[in-house]
């Protein structure tokens, strides 16, 4: 104790001898000043947060709001032009709505159910503002929808406004719900304001499941594979196909890696190294139970100099999707990236191209060795269909359709929606302004489906 | 003299670590300030996720990003889906903001899921269940296992 003192007393004589008083107190004076001024932009920080997130909250509400008045708004509306505006503003202020909903700092899982009805809301809304646009008149059933939207419209903006008092009543502490607090708070802070916001999504517990003609419908989820042909495949049946698949003289060893448990497609997972190559440069590959087809391979490895040209290219990819059982197969778009090519081949069936059938085909542009392959869509999609007559000529086409448009060439297509379904069109390709488009024509009704804009790049060509 | 050089000295060093270290901060007003495009975007997510994952959990973790773009249940773009608060360890820790090399494999891997690849068997979810704290995400089907990541729904 004594010597500590000892020392203390000698470390002032020495700051005294020195005069260094003066440069101590400057010392504390500075760090003093520096931690006030870190303390102040901190707090400015969590308050400019805390001002963000009560704006995307305060915002939502009122987007909740303009839903429920605009849905009721198109249920009282007789003449579909006024319900097709009214039902557009419902999608717009819905997307909105959804994405104020994302910024809030409160877990996804929390606000899920809330997050789907608000996507839902919109997307229904927006595929009935369609059906309107087209002349017909919203049905019995979808009548008996759009009020049970309302409903839970109307539910959801009084969940709302409760969260909204427990706010203004300073209840609620967005920087402890994006901190989750600390350690020691954590569990009380979160099961407090975690509570309010799950009261929220339980509105929506019981909410109906509902089929329309949107991407997030819920028949989305739950879409049945066409074209998954063959009985159960065993890990040893699919081995030899994924060897077959890679070419038995390249291939070193394949091994089980792991299943895939997902309910559209089940399938095995594989890595597969090769004899030319060093251990760690190998591919993945999945194959499904079913019939032992490849959904998708990839091999990453380093590519070299570039010496091939698109077109040859797309004779490798051809020729190599031929050799594995895919006949008929055209090639459409195509991107550069890395030195490797990827090519888009459509099935084709009697010159009609049928783009939901799609395999990608990755090939390295050094030597035109096939690294990866994608075929969902092909697996999702692909069965012989029954074509019917179209309806149109292709001269009637032309000339009601694009008359005044540079033409280049017409042929018969079918394109899938973004709903599952697929529409028999069409496909004419022109020039506006010098930019490439293609137009798609229902070829049973007339009607104009799809605009594109053609982008071709030295990388390749893409479609807006 | 000398005690004139150490108070200059000192007040020097303390203006120059008053201006260093608030730095820190800006890295959050980086983020929302930049306009990448989403290739930049899913690339920098996958570096900062999944930087020392084999390459099919690169891509894997690019498709996650997508398949919640698509799904209702999230954000519908994917600034929305990246940014959403809490979504991210990597966009939470400031990871993201890491630059990254254009010739890197997490950009090749961006490219690969961005083309259609999806190696997940359309997940949501991804946790690593070592490191796991959530008990909410161990209630979710597991689809596939990929280095040191489960992928479920």
């Amino acid at each position: 104790m004594g010597k500590f003192r000892e020392k203390l007393l000698d470390w002032k004589k020495r700051l005294s001898d020195r005069h260094m008083y003066s440069v101590f107190i400057v010392i504390v004076a500075v760090v003093a000043a520096w931690g006030i001024y870190q303390y102040k932009r901190a707090a400015d920080l969590r308050q400019e947060l805390d001002n963000q997130y009560n704006r995307a909250f305060y915002e939502m509400v009122g987007y909740v709001q303009n839903i429920e008045v605009l849905l009721m708004k198109s249920m009282i509306s007789s003449t579909p032009q006024m319900a097709a505006e009214t039902l557009q503003e419902a999608w717009h202020q819905a997307n909105l709505a959804q994405t104020n909903l994302g910024q809030l700092p409160v877990t996804q899982e929390v606000l899920a159910n809330t997050s789907k009805f608000l996507s839902q809301v919109g997307d229904y809304a927006y595929a009935l503002d369609r059906q309107n646009i087209n002349g017909k008149e919203i049905t019995g059933e979808q009548y008996k929808q759009l009020e049970q939207l309302h409903q839970y419209s109307v539910s959801l903006q009084e969940a709302l406004n409760n969260l909204q008092a427990s706010i203004s009543e300073g209840r609620i502490n967005w920087n402890e719900l994006a901190n989750k607090g600390t350690e020691l708070f954590k569990k009380q802070s979160q099961s407090m304001t975690g509570q309010l916001f799950s009261d929220i999504d339980n509105t929506f517990q019981e909410f109906p499941t509902l089929i329309y003609d949107g991407p997030f419908s819920d028949h989305m989820t739950s879409l049945k594979p066409k074209g998954l042909t063959g009985k159960e495949v065993s890990v040893e049946e699919a081995k030899k196909r994924v060897a077959k698949f890679f070419g038995e003289d390249k291939v070193a060893s394949v091994e089980h890696t792991g299943d895939i448990q997902a309910d559209t497609l089940p399938a095995y997972n594989f890595k597969i190294t090769f004899k030319d190559r060093p251990e760690e440069e190998f591919a993945t590959a999945d194959v499904t139970k079913t019939g032992g087809h490849v959904i998708w391979m990839l091999y990453n490895r380093d590519v070299g100099q570039e010496t091939l040209g698109v077109d040859k290219v797309k004779e490798i990819g051809r020729e190599f999707l031929a050799s594995r059982g895919y006949k008929n197969m055209k090639d459409t778009y195509y991107i550069k990236e890395d030195s490797t090519a990827t090519v888009n081949y459509a099935y084709e069936q009697d010159g009609v191209v049928v783009y939901s059938d799609l395999i990608k085909v990755k090939i390295a542009l050094d030597n035109g060795e096939v690294v990866g392959f994608e075929s969902k869509g092909y697996i999702m999609n692909h069965t012989e269909r029954d074509i019917p007559e179209p309806k149109f000529t292709e001269a009637q086409i032309k000339e009601n359709f694009m008359g005044k448009r540079d033409l280049s060439t017409i042929g018969l297509a079918i394109i899938p929606t973004n709903f599952g379904t697929e529409i028999f069109c069409y496909e004419l390709k022109g020039k506006l302004n010098d930019r490439d488009f293609l137009v798609y024509i229902n070829a049973e009704t007339g009607a104009e489906e799809q605009v594109l804009i053609i982008i071709d790049t030295p990388n390749g060509i893409l479609t807006l | 003299m000398k005690k004139q050089k150490i108070v200059l000295f000192i007040s020097i060093l303390s203006i120059i670590t008053s201006l260093l270290i608030p730095n820190v901060y800006y890295t959050i007003s980086y983020a929302q300030a930049t306009r990448v495009s989403d290739e930049q975007l899913i690339a920098r997510a996958i570096n900062g996720e999944a930087r020392g994952e084999p390459y099919e959990g690169q891509v894997a973790v690019g498709a996650v990003i997508l398949n919640r773009v698509a799904s209702p249940d999230f954000p519908n773009t994917v600034a929305g889906v990246i940014y959403q608060p809490g979504a991210f360890t990597a966009v939470s820790d400031g990871q993201i903001n890491v630059p990254i090399d254009p010739d890197s494999t997490v950009v090749k891997a961006a490219r690969d899921a961005i083309n259609g690849w999806d190696p997940t068997g359309g997940s949501l979810y991804y946790w690593n269940p070592q490191t796991a704290t959530s008990k909410w995400i161990w209630s979710r089907q597991i689809i596939k296992v990929i280095g040191k990541h489960n992928f479920g729904k």
